[in-house]
C-alpha cells in the first residue's frame, strides 16, 4: 500500500505523457499512410494548346510530380460520338492536349490555388480544374481530425506537466530535509539525489511498461473488432515493440529533468 | 601543535546584511576543545557555519584542516567535511531513517561497508546509552535520546575536528552529561579538536579548555 501511495502521484502524470507522445506517434504513423492514400487518390486535369513536357509544367509550379498525357481518343469514345472515322479524326486533331497531373504532397487548400494560379501564368494552358470542392472537403475533414488529436495531446501532455510540477514540490518537501542533512556531511550530488532518482527511475519503467500494454489491448482487442477502416489497415501501425523503448527512454528523460531539478534546488540552510 | 583552524582578519556575513563577525584572529589546534559563548545573536553560529563551509567569509582569510574556505572547491569541500563531525541544537536527524541509519550516515557516505557501518552503529548507541534503539525512528525518541543520536553520527568516522552549535540547549542533565562526557573523550582520548557554540559552560568540566566570545560588535576574544 505504501509501495502504491509513494509511486502512484509520480507515474499518474508520467502515464499521462506518455498516452500522449503514443497517441502522437500512432496518429502520425496512421495519418501518415491515410494522407499518402489520399495524395495518390487526387490529380488535377489541366488542358493546353501545345504538348507539354513535365519539365514544362514544373517550370510553372515545383509541386508537380508526376504528369500522364490523356489520350484524346479514348476522351472522344467516353462521349460516344457516332460520327464517321474520317471526321473524327479531324475533330481529334482539333482537340487540345489533357494533362492528368500527380503532385508531391497533400496540399492545403491555399497551396493549391497558388499552384492552379502559377500555371494559369503560362499561356499555353487553357484550362485547369482542381476538383477543389471535393478536395477541400476531405482536406478540411482531415484537417480536422489531426487538429483535434493534437490538441488532445497537447492537453494531455500540459496536465501531466503541471501534475509532475506538483509532483516535485511533493518531492522536495519529502526529500529537501534528507538531502541537505547529506549535504552537510559530504555526501555528493548523486549520493544525495541517490533515492530520488531510484525511485523516479522504478515509476518511468512503471509508466512505459504501463502505456505500452494500453496500447497492446487496443490493438489486440478494440481495433480487431472496431469498425473503423483506417485503423483496421493500419492495426500495426498502433502498437509496435521498438514503442516501448521510445516511451521508456521519454519518460526516464522527464523524471531525471524533474529529479534533477529538485535536487538542484535543495539549499543547504 | 599544527593549526587546525586558522583565521586571519576574518570577516563574516550575509548578503545585503552587516557584518557580523569583524577582523577576527585566532588558532585552534589539533586536540584543543574550544567554547565559542556570546550573547544571542552576537554570531557564534555564523562562525561556525564558516568552519564547515555553510557560509563564505567576505574577507581575510581562514583556513580549515589545511583548506582554504574561500576558494574552497566544491570537491573538496565534500571531502572536508566527509571527515568533520557536526552537531546541531535541532539534531538534523533524517526521520525517514532508522537510528542505526542515522549514525551510520558519515560512514554510508565515504563507502564503508555494511559489516563496519552496523559495528560502529552497535559501539557508538553503547556509548551514548541508546543499545537497542537501533531500529528507532527519531520522531520515536526523546529531544535528548535523539540529541545523543546526532552526537554518535559526528563521531562514527572519528573525525578530527568536531563543531557542535548548541548541543545541550533544551536537554535535561542526564542527556547533557553523556554529551560532554563523549566530547571530552574525544578530545582527550583521540586528540580530537573539538568546538562547541554554547551559552553556558558547563559547571563541570573535566579536561582543559579555551573560551573564546563574541561581543555585540562582532569582535573575537579569547578570555580563557
Amino acid at each position: 500500500m505504501k509501495f502504491i501511495k509513494t509511486h502512484i502521484s509520480l507515474i499518474f502524470p508520467l502515464i499521462a505523457i506518455l498516452l500522449g507522445l503514443e497517441f502522437f506517434i500512432v496518429f502520425d504513423r496512421t495519418t501518415d499512410s491515410f494522407e499518402k492514400g489520399l495524395q495518390n487518390g487526387y490529380s488535377m486535369m489541366v488542358v493546353s494548346k501545345d504538348e507539354m513536357s513535365i519539365d514544362d509544367f514544373r517550370s510553372w509550379d515545383t509541386h508537380i510530380e508526376q504528369v500522364k498525357e490523356l489520350e484524346k481518343s479514348k476522351i472522344l469514345e467516353r462521349l460516344n460520338m457516332n460520327d464517321e472515322k474520317s471526321k473524327q479524326k479531324k475533330f481529334e486533331a482539333s482537340l487540345p492536349n489533357f494533362y492528368s497531373l500527380k503532385l508531391d504532397g497533400y496540399l492545403t487548400v491555399e497551396a493549391l490555388d497558388t499552384v492552379k494560379m502559377n500555371l494559369k501564368k503560362s499561356s499555353n494552358i487553357l484550362s485547369i480544374e482542381t476538383f477543389q470542392s471535393s478536395y477541400q472537403s476531405k482536406y478540411e475533414l482531415f484537417s480536422f481530425i489531426k487538429f483535434s488529436f493534437q490538441t488532445f495531446i497537447i492537453f494531455m501532455a500540459i496536465i501531466g506537466f503541471f501534475l509532475i510540477v506538483k509532483q516535485m514540490e511533493v518531492w522536495n518537501f519529502l526529500h529537501a530535509q534528507r538531502m541537505k542533512v547529506m549535504e552537510i556531511f559530504g555526501a555528493s550530488l548523486y549520493l544525495r539525489s541517490k533515492v530520488l532518482i531510484n525511485m523516479a527511475l522504478i515509476d518511468a519503467v512503471i509508466s512505459a511498461v504501463l502505456t505500452s500494454g494500453i496500447f497492446y489491448l487496443f490493438q489486440n482487442s478494440w481495433v480487431k473488432g472496431s469498425q473503423m477502416e483506417i485503423l483496421k489497415d493500419n492495426i500495426d501501425s498502433v502498437f509496435r515493440y521498438s514503442d516501448l523503448f521510445i516511451l521508456l527512454f521519454m519518460a526516464i528523460v522527464v523524471v531525471m529533468i524533474a529529479v534533477f531539478l529538485v535536487v538542484v534546488n535543495v539549499k543547504e540552510e | 601543535m599544527s593549526n587546525v583552524i586558522t583565521a586571519s582578519n576574518l570577516t563574516l556575513g550575509y548578503e545585503n546584511d552587516e557584518e557580523i563577525i569583524k577582523s577576527a584572529n585566532f588558532s585552534i589546534k589539533k586536540g584543543d576543545f574550544v567554547f565559542i559563548t556570546g550573547p544571542s545573536g552576537s554570531g557564534k553560529s555564523t562562525l561556525l557555519k564558516s568552519f564547515y563551509g555553510n557560509l563564505t567569509p567576505e574577507s581575510g582569510s581562514l583556513m580549515v584542516g589545511g583548506l582554504d574556505m574561500i576558494d574552497i572547491k566544491k570537491k573538496n569541500l565534500q571531502e572536508l567535511r566527509s571527515h568533520l563531525g557536526i552537531v546541531f541544537q535541532d539534531y538534523k536527524l533524517i526521520n525517514e531513517w532508522t537510528v542505526e541509519k542515522n549514525v551510520v550516515l558519515p560512514l554510508w557516505i565515504s563507502g564503508y561497508s555494511a559489516d563496519v557501518q552496523a559495528t560502529q552503529a552497535k559501539r557508538l548507541l553503547h556509548h551514548v546509552k541508546l543499545s537497542g534503539k537501533e531500529e528507532k525512528y527519531p520522531m520515536e525518541l526523546s529531544g535528548g535520546e535523539q540529541q545523543r543520536v546526532g552526537v554518535a553520527r559526528a563521531l562514527a568516522k572519528n573525525p578530527f575536528l568536531i563543531l557542535a552549535d548548541e548541543p545541550t540547549g533544551n536537554l535535561d542533565e542526564y542527556s547533557s552529561n553523556v554529551i560532554w562526557d563523549l566530547m571530552e573523550n574525544a578530545c582527550h582520548q583521540l586528540d580530537t579538536t573539538v568546538v562547541v557554540v554554547t551559552h553556558r559552560i558547563p559547571m563541570v568540566f573535566n579536561i582543559p579548555y579555551r573560551h573564546f566570545t563574541i561581543d555585540e560588535n562582532g569582535s573575537v576574544y579569547e578570555v580563557h
